[in-house]
């Protein structure tokens, strides 16, 4: 009852009616492709056999598998450094901090090229991997690369704001208590930021999952080497819209599926508000 | 298992330095001895016990917990804060909201599920009366409760010294009094020594065995609670600790017969004690007619009607400026040529019917008169 009226109450306000204009657009804006793929993939004759295919498959395990392993490697190296980040107070830290946020706004398709200048055969570091006996651009490692390239900065950001939200006096106390820093980290810290963790952590999976362009660049289209469901797609609307649509239901299903399970994970059981 | 622990004072002196503000402190607490650290905001207090604690480094000094050495910069001694012992009790309680009551107490216990453990646990929660909220979380809890859990909390580990910043500054007046004699009770059950941080003189007072003044990261006076804070001899400590009448005055007649002086000034006339032993004891670099005096709020008279035939030697008429409320009473301005501020209870101020424009006389004891040392005169 008490929030009707305050529904009511905020759509009488001028900003709440445009507000409630907006709100009915852009879910239909949203809403509408996406019950569109659905409804054409319904339609289709053979909807299972596109979705259980061989192309399909393919690229699918390549993409769970590639994203875990990248999410792996973000969390291992991006957690430390977002801790870094939330408690230093040196200006260096800010510069650094800019520079992790680059990947948000540049074109992917720049972050590809500027990878292959560096990691490539011909780039910066090409003929000393090459030495060594490793070759990166083109393989399943350049997909790993491109993913953590483009997604780590929403876990990082939202890991460093996690960290910054635990107050140093917990930390402190902990130590009081007895409880070495390393286990206070463990006990205190991490438990208190990991919501945030989730979130960011949801948003990179899903990024990464979608990722296209710098993969394109500096991976290559091989199926099942670095051909993931997005390129998958791309490819297979030149020859069969069904497989097209088939891997777009399932890409859109991952997507729901994080969206709920971050839903879960980032609810706060010690907090009533 | 209470009783290993608080067998060693805790001692110690630091020098530190935080951006450009600079402290220096010392202190000697004996077990289950309250040592309170008074002073203002940014006068260094709680930069004292993080140093103490370990959470912060001094440039050099000597700490000593539990008769072990935790600190020391000639030999190059630094214990973590982990291994310190130290209890440690914040103003915002600090109790980790992801965590149970049961979690939060046990937290610093080692293998928590043990049987010692929960004996501990249980001991401590219903010796601080909060065995009804072990399965909450901290935001399902009042304030108080709150306060009450993080001192159990402090305590599991067997701490052997206590160190509490403001603990209770953000209850209400009742509250306090009730988690005070809580704290008093608990230390005469586990001796620890105890350095209390606070800006309130009452909690000063009635925790406090002794007391340091401390200002701009420097001690100005220790000694005991009451000579210290209830008739400061020293100009700076005298404003430090809230004396509500200070006078500048001029001596007129010295009467040592009587053991008592004429002051004049600020168009009052005083008697005050002679000052022979002005700033308890020090005595003064020759006789100087100038004078401050300083008269405690809690110490005047107000009456209806000027008193015939009583001992106290000073009476003043005045007009009633302003009364305000001061929990637990109020404070009564009254305009005897200066403003004298004198505190009244809600019953006196009821009975008397006090209002602004009243008339009324002020009146105290010539002991009640004390010589504040100013030394420099302060800045006003």
């Amino acid at each position: 009852m008490a929030r009707l009226n305050a529904v009511n109450r905020l759509t009488a306000h001028p900003v709440g009616i445009l507000g409630g204009g907006g709100a009915v657009l852009f879910v239909l804006f949203i809403g509408l492709p996406v019950v569109a793929l659905l409804v054409r993939a319904a339609q289709q004759s053979d909807f299972l056999g596109a979705v259980t295919g061989d192309v399909a498959l393919t690229a699918l395990r390549l993409s769970l598998l590639t994203s875990i392993v990248s999410m792996a490697v973000v969390i291992l190296l991006g957690t430390p450094f977002a801790y870094l980040l939330a408690r230093s107070d040196s200006p260096w830290a800010r510069v650094v901090d800019s520079l992790v946020e680059l990947p948000l706004v540049l074109p992917p398709v720049v972050a590809g090229v500027a990878m292959l200048m560096a990691f490539g055969r011909k780039g910066l570091l090409g003929p000393g991997l090459e030495n060594l006996g490793i070759t990166i651009s083109f393989t399943t490692a350049a997909v790993v690369l491109a993913q953590i390239f483009v997604a780590s900065p929403f876990f990082i950001r939202a890991a460093k704001l996690g960290f910054q939200s635990v107050a140093k006096d917990y930390e402190d106390v902990a130590q009081t208590l007895g409880v070495s820093p390393w286990r206070t980290f463990f006990r205190i810290t991490l438990p208190l930021a990991g919501p945030a963790m989730f979130t960011g952590l949801g948003l990179a999976w899903a990024r990464a999952l979608s990722e296209f362009g710098a993969t394109m660049m500096f991976a290559g289209n091989l199926t099942g080497e670095t051909q993931t469901m997005p390129l998958a797609i791309m490819t297979a609307m030149d020859t069969s819209l069904d497989n097209a649509l088939a891997m777009s239901v399932m890409l859109l299903a991952g997507s729901v599926l994080v969206l709920a399970v971050l839903g879960l994970l980032t609810r706060r059981r010690w907090q009533g508000r | 298992m209470a009783g290993q622990n608080g067998g060693a004072a805790a001692k110690g002196w630091v020098q530190c330095e935080v951006g450009r503000f600079r402290l220096e402190t010392d202190w000697e607490i004996a077990p289950g001895q309250v040592s309170v650290l008074f002073g203002p905001s940014g006068a260094g207090k709680s930069t004292t016990l993080r140093a103490i604690a370990g959470l912060l480094r001094p440039v050099q000094g000597h700490v000593e917990v539990g008769g072990q050495v935790v600190y020391d910069s000639d030999d190059e001694v630094w214990i973590p804060t982990h291994n310190r012992r130290v209890g440690y009790l914040t103003q915002q309680y600090g109790l980790f909201p992801h965590l149970k009551v049961t979690g939060n107490i046990g937290f610093g216990l080692k293998d928590r599920n043990s049987a010692a453990s929960r004996d501990r646990i249980s001991e401590l929660s219903s010796l601080f009366q909060v065995d009804d909220l072990m399965d909450r979380y901290p935001w399902e809890l009042s304030g108080g409760q709150q306060q009450r859990v993080a001192l159990a909390r402090a305590l599991a580990p067997n701490p052997a010294m206590l160190l509490l910043d403001e603990p209770f500054a953000s209850l209400d007046a009742e509250l306090r009094r009730v988690l005070r004699r809580e704290l008093r009770a608990m230390l005469a059950q586990t001796p620890v020594p105890v350095m209390l941080v606070t800006h309130d003189r009452e909690e000063a007072l009635s925790l406090g065995d002794s007391v340091q003044v401390i200002n701009e990261g420097r001690i100005l006076v220790t000694g005991d609670p009451l000579e210290v804070l209830g008739q400061p001899g020293r100009g700076r400590v005298a404003r430090l600790v809230g004396v509500e009448n200070l006078f500048d005055l001029t001596v007129q007649e010295r009467n040592p017969r009587d053991g008592i002086m004429i002051c004049t000034g600020q168009g009052l006339r005083l008697e005050v004690p002679l000052d022979s032993h002005i700033g308890g004891g020090a005595v003064p670099e020759g006789v100087r007619d100038r004078i401050t005096v300083g008269i405690r709020a809690s110490d005047i008279i107000l009456a209806k009607n000027a008193l015939s035939g009583s001992s106290a030697r000073n009476q003043f008429q005045g007009q009633v400026v302003s009364v305000e409320s001061r929990p637990p009473g109020y404070a009564v301005t009254l305009d005897c040529g200066q403003p004298l501020r004198c505190h009244v209870t809600g019953a006196a101020l009821d009975e008397m019917g006090i209002q602004a424009g009243q008339r009324l006389w002020a009146v105290f004891k010539a002991s009640s008169c004390f010589l504040v040392d100013d030394g420099n005169p302060p800045d006003r």
